[in-house]
């Protein structure tokens, strides 16, 4: 059996977990700050990309990163690099889908954290970044993680933007989701049923541990 | 005891509403010969599953059709033959099919009325790259060269002749194994990631190639390279309107309607 999906699936699923992490608690931080009008509006932005329907942000990323497209063009002429169909485009698809669940529950978490320890901090002289850092992360710790895990398995399950952004190619761009598609449309049922399997073995993990993740904050 | 009476009603209320609803469903079809002499007549929707690459040509049919014949109205599904065959297996509404490849009439053999079958269109595939291409390959022995390329996928019939065509020309297996195709799961799909410039070239037909401006025709397969691209239409057996769909059917095969079929480029069988 390749194993090529799997592999692929899991690398574009970290690495842009890793992206939507240090975005989505950034973003977080910033909004928390803010007026509530203006959380509002950041609110309603920030969170579209989760309630649109994966091929709207696909063909909104088709014509950005596109050989012709506002970002895809200059990535051409720079460095002679066609973002779509390739797996960097699926990074960018993910990224955008997860990010949602990220911000919302670290901001989640920031909210929930007791003010007044961060103001006795500062009372102590601290700065702002040392508070972030070595105060109000480590304390949310866990409702960070359990976004983090949470935008770990949308990444995985991600297959409307990248089949459209990424396209099919055994062997370089396909993913777990798409071979189940590729495999179904071609008639081959018992290789699909592995991989929905080993999707499932996956995301049955991944849930456990925000499960367990949750629990240990009560 | 009022309580019983109560219940009593409102039982007798909902039975009432559902054999109204019953009996609605069944007016219709004794009002059906009653309708045509009206002029506010019910329309008789006939729903076509057709081929994506007859997208075009099919649209303009239907308003020549439906100004012609204005108590029908013609509903179409247009995806990759194969999606199209999975979804009449599967229970689709559907009365008449028009697939762009034999292997998919062929698997419905046991669904379709068998002398309604025909062969409709002949159909060419070619070589497109985009547009604005700098250096598109001339040729398909040009392939090997390409950095990408966008082909149907295996349950799609220009996928199928793609294969073929690739085989015969012995480059088929050196395109897999780099790593250069990406698949696509019907005709227009491969033609919208050409027409995107998102791949260098791709495989499509020659009527794909004639609806969209942002691609360039680079060369026609060579005739023996793959199994002539022949649509076979038929009438499905469990059609909820066998009649009119024959009579559409007749009509595909007319001159009148073979016009439009032409000035997108395909040919007769």
């Amino acid at each position: 059996m390749d194993w090529f999906p799997l592999w692929n699936s899991l690398r574009i699923a970290t690495i842009a977990t890793g992206i939507t992490f240090f975005l989505g608690i950034f973003a977080a931080h910033e909004i928390s700050k803010r007026s509530r009008a203006a959380k509002g509006f950041w609110d309603v932005l920030l969170t579209i990309p989760m309630v649109l329907p994966p091929t709207v942000v696909g063909f909104f990323l088709l014509r950005l990163l596109g050989p012709h497209g506002l970002i895809g063009a200059r990535v051409l002429e720079w460095f002679q690099v066609k973002i779509t169909m390739t797996w960097y485009a699926s990074i960018f698809a993910s990224v955008i889908v997860t990010f949602p669940l990220m911000y919302r529950t670290a901001r989640g978490a920031f909210e929930s954290y007791d003010r007044r320890i961060l103001d006795a901090a500062r009372t102590l002289g601290l700065s702002e970044r040392y508070i972030f850092w070595r105060i109000l992360l480590p304390g949310c710790r866990k409702g960070v993680a359990a976004g983090a895990i949470l935008a770990f398995a949308r990444g995985l399950g991600e297959y409307g933007a990248t089949s459209m952004v990424s396209g099919y190619t055994p062997g370089r761009t396909a993913t777990i989701s798409t071979t189940v598609y590729q495999l179904w449309r071609e008639g081959n049922d018992a290789l699909a049923y592995q991989w929905v399997f080993v999707n499932l073995a996956i995301s049955f993990i991944v849930l456990m541990s925000v499960n367990f993740m949750e629990r240990k904050k009560r | 005891m009022i309580q019983k009476i109560r219940f009593a009603a409102y039982s007798l209320a909902a039975l009432m509403t559902l054999s109204a609803c019953g009996g609605s469903t069944a007016a219709p079809t004794q009002e059906d010969g009653a309708a045509e002499q009206n002029t506010a007549a019910e329309q008789t929707e006939l729903t076509v599953f057709a081929a994506a690459s007859l997208t075009e040509s099919l649209t303009a049919i239907k308003e020549t059709y439906e100004t012609a014949y204005p108590e029908i109205e013609l509903i179409f599904n247009f995806d990759s033959s194969g999606t199209l065959k999975t979804q009449i297996e599967e229970g689709a509404d559907c009365d008449v099919f028009i697939s762009a490849g034999q292997k998919q009439m062929n698997a419905l053999e046991e669904l379709i009325t068998a002398d309604s079958r025909v062969d409709l269109l002949k159909n060419t595939v070619v070589l497109v790259a985009p547009k604005a291409a700098q250096n598109p390959p001339q040729d398909f022995t040009a392939l090997n060269q390409v950095d990408s390329i966008a082909l149907g996928n295996s349950d799609v019939p220009v996928g199928q002749y793609s294969q073929e065509i690739l085989e015969y020309l012995g480059i088929w297996d050196k395109l897999n194994a780099d790593g250069k195709i990406t698949f696509g799961s019907n005709v227009k799909e491969v033609t919208a990631q050409v027409a995107a410039g998102a791949v260098d070239c791709g495989i499509v037909y020659r009527t794909d190639a004639a609806s969209e401006p942002d691609v360039v025709v680079t060369a026609e397969a060579p005739a023996d390279s793959y199994s002539p691209a022949i649509y076979p239409a038929a009438v499905l057996k469990d059609a909820p309107h066998p009649e009119e769909a024959q009579a559409f059917l007749d009509y595909l095969q007319t001159d009148d309607a073979m016009q439009a079929f032409s000035a997108v480029g395909f040919d007769r069988p």
